[in-house]
């Protein structure tokens, strides 16, 4: 006990140390998915941003060369703007893009948010404000060296900010445009007269002429916050889920350490009680078996009285009564020879009584002597028995050879004495009678049995059949004292065996036995 | 001469009844209990000064007896050196098994079982006359 309660008072600390544990690394967790996400979405942002402008400015390219310029060409020709006419302010494109991107960033300052920044960036310029940077510089050859490289993008850092920056080539010379930007002296003189010097002229054919150079704001700064709050909050709701289920878990603990408390208290008085109840019936089992052997004394004492003082009444009885008959007889009329001679059979049928009961108690009694006992052989010399004590009668003994049974041979000899001196004594009145021992399956166990065609017996009576002194025929009909059945079930019944009997009136019967 | 032990009247009279009635008329002495029998054997209590050098030719006895009973009987008997070749047939109603093994384990040199049926006694008693007193030669009197 003292061990246990030593380890559960560690138990907690240990506990919010691992549950820290978890809460810090969800939290961790979630803050860089929640990071990774936020940095996708800002860039797709940016990345949206910088394409709706260029779109725009697409557009307004498209508006100027394909509405404007055609109106300007038309009006040029019908004479009513002058050949020489050039302004960049109504006619390039390119200034009204510059100029328009100027007036949106002035508007979107206006509006609170950050400038867009857009560059039509060229190596070699009309206008110096169209110089390329270094960067730029560097961009435009790189995608004019590879011209399979159809963008670049990269995220920088400025002051602190990340601008998604974006190069992209803008102008590719064609033949047309030779006409302006191939050399000076072959350009038309209004422009020459416009813009001295080399800038944006002297260009070949299939060369990048410029990029454009777009870089927009990632706005970042909400998103830091969702990030700090969304992962505090997943780690405070695992931490609260956590401790719940400790809390939780704990209250089973407790719950479920007093059930098995209670019961182990619970087992073990049970088994206090088993313990009682055995001692008791152990004490119980001695007290009867002294009574038993006192009883078994008693019996034996009883019998020994029996055998010796019931029988001397007889023999005097019977004695005196042919005493009477010899010494008398002349003096006696025939109805009191007639009484003195039954005095006598009933003397007669009493000691055999007695010595019936005597068997039927003796065999009771006493150790069995188990051995391999060959009960056909031992059939076989009772069928002989009977036949010399009968010899006028004709039985067919039908004995199958080769039965041998564990039990005790002089107990077993009883048995069959019996059941075969009854089958013997019942078919004394059936024409062609035939006794049959022999052995046969039934459920898995080997039953033998003793079977005659003699007078058989009214299953209703089937049950009375192995009680002591219980007759199912008259003393006229077959003689006997009802003791043989009683002592073979015992017999039986003291092997660990079974007995039943099975028959019919006038059909015979059978008795099943197992030894 | 015949010494029957018997305490029961009844088998007393039908015991002599059936020696009379089989022909056989020697004398027969009867005692009562064990103790009235040794006195007859050794000349003692009311026996005394009886003539020893006549013995019974054969002992009928009993083994259910008043005071010393039949097979204390025959351990005397056989243990006296005047008597102890004497020829002892129990005669008893007894069949029990100890009994027999004690009878002849003391020395009897026959069991009887004394049957109900008095004809089956009789036929008994005659077989037992004959063999023993006719038979049967009677071992020599130990004189001391």
């Amino acid at each position: 006990m003292g061990a246990e309660s030593r380890s559960s008072v560690s138990q907690p600390g240990r506990q919010y140390r691992k549950i820290a544990v978890v809460v810090l690394g969800v939290t961790f967790v979630v803050a860089a998915g929640l990071y990774h996400l936020a940095r996708l979405y800002v860039l797709n942002e940016a990345e949206r941003n910088i394409q709706a402008v260029l779109l725009t400015h697409k557009g307004l390219h498209r508006y100027i060369q394909e509405v404007m310029h055609p109106v300007f060409y038309s009006l040029r020709a019908e004479g009513m703007v002058s050949e020489k006419f050039y302004a960049p302010e109504i006619f390039s494109s390119t200034f009204i893009v510059r100029n328009q991107h100027k007036a949106y960033n002035e508007e979107r300052t206006a509006a609170g948010l950050e400038e867009i920044y857009y560059k039509m960036a060229a190596l070699n310029p009309r206008n110096p404000v169209n110089k390329a940077d270094a960067l730029e510089e560097k961009l435009i050859r790189r995608f004019n060296d590879n011209k399979e490289i159809k963008d670049y993008r990269e995220v920088v850092r400025i002051n602190g900010k990340d601008y998604l920056y974006v190069a992209l080539p803008f102008l590719v010379n064609q033949e047309r445009c030779m006409k302006c930007h191939g050399d000076r002296e072959d350009a038309p003189l209004g422009l020459q007269a416009l813009y001295p010097g080399l800038g944006g002229f002297g260009e070949k054919v299939g060369d990048i002429r410029a990029i454009e150079s777009i870089r927009a704001p990632m706005e970042q700064q909400y998103y830091l916050l969702y990030i700090v709050f969304g992962s505090s909050f997943a780690g405070l709701l695992v931490l609260a889920g956590l401790l719940f289920f400790n809390a939780r878990l704990r209250e089973m603990v407790r719950t479920r350490t007093h059930e098995l408390e209670q019961e182990v208290v619970e087992r073990r008085r049970a088994e206090e009680e088993v313990r009682q109840v055995n001692e008791e019936l152990e004490n119980r089992v001695e007290e009867r078996t002294a009574q038993i052997a006192a009883a078994n004394k008693e019996l034996d004492a009883f019998a020994y009285s029996v055998s010796h003082d019931l029988r001397a009444p007889l023999r005097g009885i019977d004695g005196f009564s042919l005493a009477l008959l010899e010494d008398y007889g002349e003096r006696l009329d025939e109805k009191a020879k007639d009484y003195l001679g039954r005095v006598r059979a009933g003397c007669l049928r009493m000691g055999e009584l007695i010595d019936d009961m005597l068997q039927l108690s003796r065999l009771s009694r006493g150790e069995i002597h188990r051995e391999e006992v060959d009960l056909s052989t031992m059939a076989g010399e009772i069928a002989e028995e009977l036949r010399r004590g009968a010899p006028q009668r004709r039985v067919a003994f039908e004995i199958t050879p080769g039965i041998r049974v564990l039990g005790d041979a002089i107990l077993l000899r009883a048995v069959l004495d019996n059941l075969l001196g009854n089958a013997w004594k019942f078919t004394a009145k059936t024409e062609e009678a035939r006794i049959t021992f022999g052995r046969q399956e039934e459920g898995g166990k080997d039953l033998l049995f003793v079977r005659d065609n003699g007078a058989g017996f009214d299953m209703a009576y089937a049950g009375k059949l192995f009680g002591a002194f219980q007759r199912l025929h008259s003393l006229q009909e077959f003689a006997g004292t009802g003791i043989g059945l009683a002592t073979v079930q015992r017999i039986i019944h003291r092997h660990g065996g079974t007995i039943r009997a099975e028959g019919e009136v006038g059909h015979g019967a059978t008795f099943y036995f197992s030894v | 001469m015949i010494l029957l032990v018997e305490d029961n009247p009844d088998d007393e009279a039908l015991t002599l009844r059936a020696l009379k009635k089989n022909n056989i008329l020697n004398e027969v002495v009867v005692a009562r209990d064990g103790v009235e029998a040794l006195d007859f054997l050794c000349g003692t209590g009311a026996h005394a000064g009886r003539d020893l050098a006549r013995m019974p030719e054969v002992i009928l006895l009993d083994i259910n007896l008043p005071r010393i009973n039949g097979l204390e009987v025959l351990e005397k008997i056989r243990a006296n050196e005047r008597t102890r070749l004497l020829p002892v047939v129990i005669l008893t109603t007894s069949n029990e098994e100890q009994d027999k093994l004690k009878s002849y384990t003391l020395g009897a040199n026959s069991f009887i079982r004394k049957p109900v049926d008095f004809q089956q006694f009789s036929e008994a008693i005659r077989h037992l006359g004959i063999y023993w007193l006719l038979l049967n030669q009677s071992p020599p009197v130990i004189r001391s």
